[in-house]
C-alpha cells in the first residue's frame, strides 16, 4: 500500500505478497464513516508497507488531516499538536546571508532528512523541499495556523534559488528533476503566502506556455505527452498567478495566453467509457484523474459538462470496503488515491463533504483560513 | 568495488565493519504524526545512513550502505544526493553505475529519482553513453511502451546528445505494434518538429497528413491520429478547415455524419458552416452521450456567434 510524491501520478499499489485484491462488489453510495476510520487509522499509525514513504512524511501527514477535513472530521486531530509537529520541519538560516547560498529555506518533508544544528549553531544537510513546504502550509492552513506570522521571507527569497533558467522550478537544491510539479508547488507557496517575490512570473508563465502539447493538454515539461497532472499543474498555477480568469467558459471569455478550447475539449474526452477519467489519451481510468483533470474543468467553468453519473458510477467502483480508494476498480486502497478520491467527490458535491478549493488542492474552509 | 549481491539483510550491528559508527536514530519528536511502524531492517538502514551522512563520510563502505538504502527506499532523494557525492569522492566507475540504476529499473521502472541520477550519470559519461542509452530506454519501452518517465529520459537524450537518425523509425514501429499508443503519436510529434534532420514542420507536414489521415481511416475511433492531425497545422488551422479532399477522406467512416454533410451539401440553399456545425452537434449529442452536455453548449456558443 505504497504511495508516492503527492504529485506522483501512475503510481501503482503495492501488494502484499500473498495478497490478491479482495474481489467484493461495490459499495453503492460513498461510505464517509468507513474513510474517517481509515484516514484516522493512518493518522494514527502507518503500517510498515509505507516506510519507503518516509521522505514525504509531510505529504502522508497532508493526505491523511486534509481528508479528514474534506469529511467533516478534523475534529479528530489535534490542531496545536499538528501545528507544532508541521513547523519543526522548518529549514532555518542563521543569517540573510545564507539566503544566497543556493538552499532553499522552506520545510524538510521528514525528519530522515533533518538534523539538528551543531554546537556552533551550523544547519547541517538543509533539504528544504518545495513539495514539502506545499504540503506543510496547507497543513497550517487546515489546522487554522495562521501561516502569515511565520517567517515568510526566507522562504520567498531562498525560493528563487530553486527557479531554473527556463523558468522551472527545481524541488530541492541537492539536485532533482524539473517539471510542471514543482512549478505548481512554487505558486502554490507564494499565493497561500500571498507574496509573489519567490519567483519571476514571467519567466514561470513561459514554461508553462511551453508545456502546452499539440492537442490541448499540457506534459509535464515542453515536448511531453499532455498528462491529466500536468494540466492541472499548468492551468492551476496559471490561475493561481493570475493569468487566467476564474471560470472563463462562463464568462464567455477567452484566455488570449492558452488554447482554451482545445484544451477543454481534452479535457472533455479524458472521461472513459467507463465513466472514470483518465490521465492520457487511451489509457486505463484512474481514481486519481477523476481530481486532477476535474479540477481543470472546474477552474475553467467546465466541470458542468461532465457526466457526473457515470463518474461516481466508476468512483464507486474504486471504493474499498475497508475504507479508502484504490487507483483501479476493486484493489486495495492506498492515501494518495484515497485523498484524491475524496477530492472526486467533493468536487461532485457530495453531501457531507466540505467543499473543495481546486486550486489548492484543499478545502475551501482552508484555503480561506476558516476554521 | 561494490559486491553485486545484497548484504543479504545481515544487520549492520553485526557486521565487523560498521563497528565503530555509532548509528544515528530518526527524531521524531514528542508527537509525531502518522508515525510509521519501520521494519528492523529499514529503521537500522537508515540510522546508520543518518551518521555516515552527517559525518560525510566519502567512503566505499558509504556507497554499499547508499545501495541497501536506495533498495529499502528508492523515493529518498537525499540517499541519491549522497550517493552521487560518493561516486563522485571515489571517481567510480559510471558504467557500473548504469548497470546499478538498470537492476533498480527492473523494479523501480516509474521512479523520478532513479530516473535523475540516471541523467546525472549520463551527463558525465557524454555522448559515447547516447546509444547504449537509448537502447536501454527502449527495452524498458519494450515492457510498457508508454513509461511516462522512460520517453522523458528519451526526449532528453535526444536534445541532449543526439540519435535523432532512427527516431521516427522507432515511432513507426511502435505504432505498428499498437496505433492507439498515445506517447508514441507524441513522440512523433516530438521528431518531426524539433529533429535537426528532418526541417520541421513545413517540410514534413504533407508526409505526416497522410500517416496520419491513412491512421483515422483504420481506426476512427482512434483519438489519436485525429489530434495529430491537427496539431499538424497548429498554427494554421484554415488550411485545415479548406482542405476538402483531407475532410472528404475523413469523413469516409461514418455513414451518419456523411449522409448529413451531403445533405447540407446537395440542399437548395448554400448551407453556412455554422448549419452543418450545429448538424454535427446534433449527431455527437446522441452518439457521444457521455459528453452530451459539452455538444449541447457547443452548439448554443455556434448560434451565438451566427
Amino acid at each position: 500500500m505504497a504511495t508516492r510524491d503527492p504529485l506522483d501520478f501512475d503510481v501503482g499499489v503495492e501488494e502484499d505478497e500473498d495478497g490478491a485484491p479482495s474481489p467484493s462488489s461495490p459499495l453503492s453510495y460513498f461510505e464517509r464513516d468507513r474513510h474517517v476510520a481509515f484516514f484516522g487509522m493512518l493518522y494514527d499509525l502507518m503500517p510498515y508497507h509505507y516506510q519507503s514513504q518516509e521522505i514525504n512524511r509531510l505529504t502522508l501527514a497532508f493526505f491523511t488531516i486534509s481528508g479528514l477535513h474534506l469529511l467533516k472530521a478534523l475534529d479528530r486531530v489535534d490542531k496545536d499538536r499538528v501545528a507544532s509537529w508541521v513547523l519543526s520541519f522548518r529549514a532555518h538560516p542563521i543569517n540573510q546571508a545564507e539566503l544566497k547560498n543556493g538552499q532553499f529555506y522552506g520545510f524538510h518533508g521528514s525528519r530522515m532528512s533533518q538534523f539538528p544544528p551543531d554546537e556552533n549553531g551550523v544547519s547541517v544537510c538543509n533539504a528544504g523541499h518545495l513539495a514539502s513546504t506545499y504540503c506543510a502550509l496547507a497543513i497550517l492552513k487546515t489546522v487554522g495556523f495562521n501561516i502569515l506570522t511565520i517567517d515568510k521571507e526566507s522562504i520567498l527569497i531562498s525560493m528563487r534559488n530553486l527557479q531554473q533558467p527556463d523558468g522551472s522550478f527545481m524541488p530541492v537544491h541537492l539536485g532533482a528533476e524539473t517539471d510542471l510539479r514543482f512549478v505548481y508547488c512554487a505558486a502554490a507557496i507564494c499565493f497561500m503566502l500571498e507574496d509573489w517575490s519567490g519567483m519571476d512570473r514571467e519567466k514561470t508563465k513561459d514554461y508553462i506556455l511551453n508545456c502546452q502539447s499539440y492537442d490541448g493538454g499540457f506534459g509535464l515539461m515542453p515536448g511531453l505527452e499532455s498528462h491529466g497532472g500536468g494540466t492541472y499543474c499548468a492551468v492551476a498555477s496559471l490561475r493561481l498567478m493570475g493569468y487566467i480568469e476564474d471560470d472563463l467558459l462562463s464568462k464567455n471569455a477567452t484566455s488570449s495566453i492558452i488554447n482554451v478550447p482545445l484544451l477543454l475539449d481534452w479535457c472533455m474526452q479524458r472521461q472513459a467509457i467507463d465513466g472514470g477519467f483518465q490521465g492520457r489519451a487511451n489509457k486505463s481510468s484512474d481514481t486519481c484523474y477523476a481530481f486532477w483533470v476535474g479540477a481543470v474543468l472546474r477552474i475553467l467553468g467546465g466541470y458542468k459538462f461532465i457526466d457526473k453519473i457515470a463518474l461516481r458510477g466508476f468512483l464507486l467502483t474504486c471504493q474499498s470496503e475497508f475504507g479508502g480508494f484504490s487507483k483501479y476498480p476493486r484493489e486495495l486502497p492506498d492515501l494518495y488515491h484515497s485523498y484524491y478520491g475524496c477530492t472526486a467527490f467533493s468536487l461532485l458535491e457530495e453531501p457531507g463533504l466540505n467543499p473543495l478549493c481546486a486550486e489548492l488542492g484543499m478545502t475551501d474552509l482552508a484555503a480561506l483560513g476558516i476554521l | 568495488m561494490e559486491s553485486s549481491e545484497e548484504d543479504g539483510g545481515v544487520p549492520l550491528s553485526r557486521m565487523a565493519e560498521w563497528r565503530d559508527v555509532t548509528p544515528l536514530r530518526q527524531d521524531d519528536g514528542p508527537n509525531p504524526v502518522v508515525p510509521i511502524t519501520y521494519k528492523e531492517e529499514f529503521r537500522e538502514t537508515m540510522d546508520y545512513f543518518r551518521a555516515i551522512y552527517k559525518a560525510d563520510e566519502r567512503s566505499p563502505r558509504a556507497l554499499r550502505l547508499t545501495r541497501r538504502a536506495i533498495h529499502l527506499n528508492p523515493g529518498n532523494y537525499t540517499v541519491w544526493h549522497f550517493r552521487r557525492l560518493v561516486l563522485e569522492a571515489l571517481n567510480t566507475d559510471l558504467d557500473e553505475e548504469l548497470d546499478f540504476i538498470q537492476r533498480i529499473a527492473n523494479s523501480n521502472s516509474k521512479n523520478y529519482q532513479l530516473w535523475h541520477h540516471r541523467r546525472w550519470v549520463i551527463e558525465r559519461l557524454g555522448s559515447n553513453a547516447r546509444s547504449k542509452e537509448l537502447h536501454l530506454i527502449k527495452s524498458i519501452l519494450s515492457l510498457d511502451a508508454k513509461n511516462y518517465h522512460a520517453w522523458s529520459h528519451r526526449q532528453w537524450v535526444l536534445q541532449a546528445l543526439g540519435g535523432w537518425e532512427d527516431e521516427l523509425d522507432y515511432c513507426r514501429q511502435l505504432l505498428e505494434q499498437d496505433i492507439f499508443n498515445n506517447s508514441a503519436w507524441n513522440q512523433r510529434y516530438f521528431v518531426v518538429t524539433r529533429s535537426p534532420f528532418l526541417g520541421g514542420l513545413p517540410a514534413m507536414r504533407a508526409s505526416e497528413v497522410r500517416y496520419s489521415v491513412e491512421a483515422i481511416v483504420v481506426n476512427p475511433n482512434n483519438e489519436c491520429p485525429w489530434r495529430y492531425l491537427r496539431g499538424l497545422y497548429k498554427d494554421d488551422i484554415e488550411s485545415l478547415v479548406n482542405d476538402r479532399e483531407i475532410l472528404s477522406i475523413c469523413l469516409k467512416p461514418s455513414q451518419e455524419l456523411r449522409d448529413a454533410v451531403v445533405a447540407l451539401w446537395t440542399s437548395d440553399t448554400r448551407p453556412l458552416d455554422a448549419d452543418l456545425a450545429t448538424a454535427i452537434c446534433d449527431i455527437l449529442e446522441h452518439v457521444d452521450s457521455l459528453r452530451a452536455s459539452y455538444w449541447i453548449w457547443r452548439k448554443n456558443k455556434l448560434r451565438i456567434a451566427a
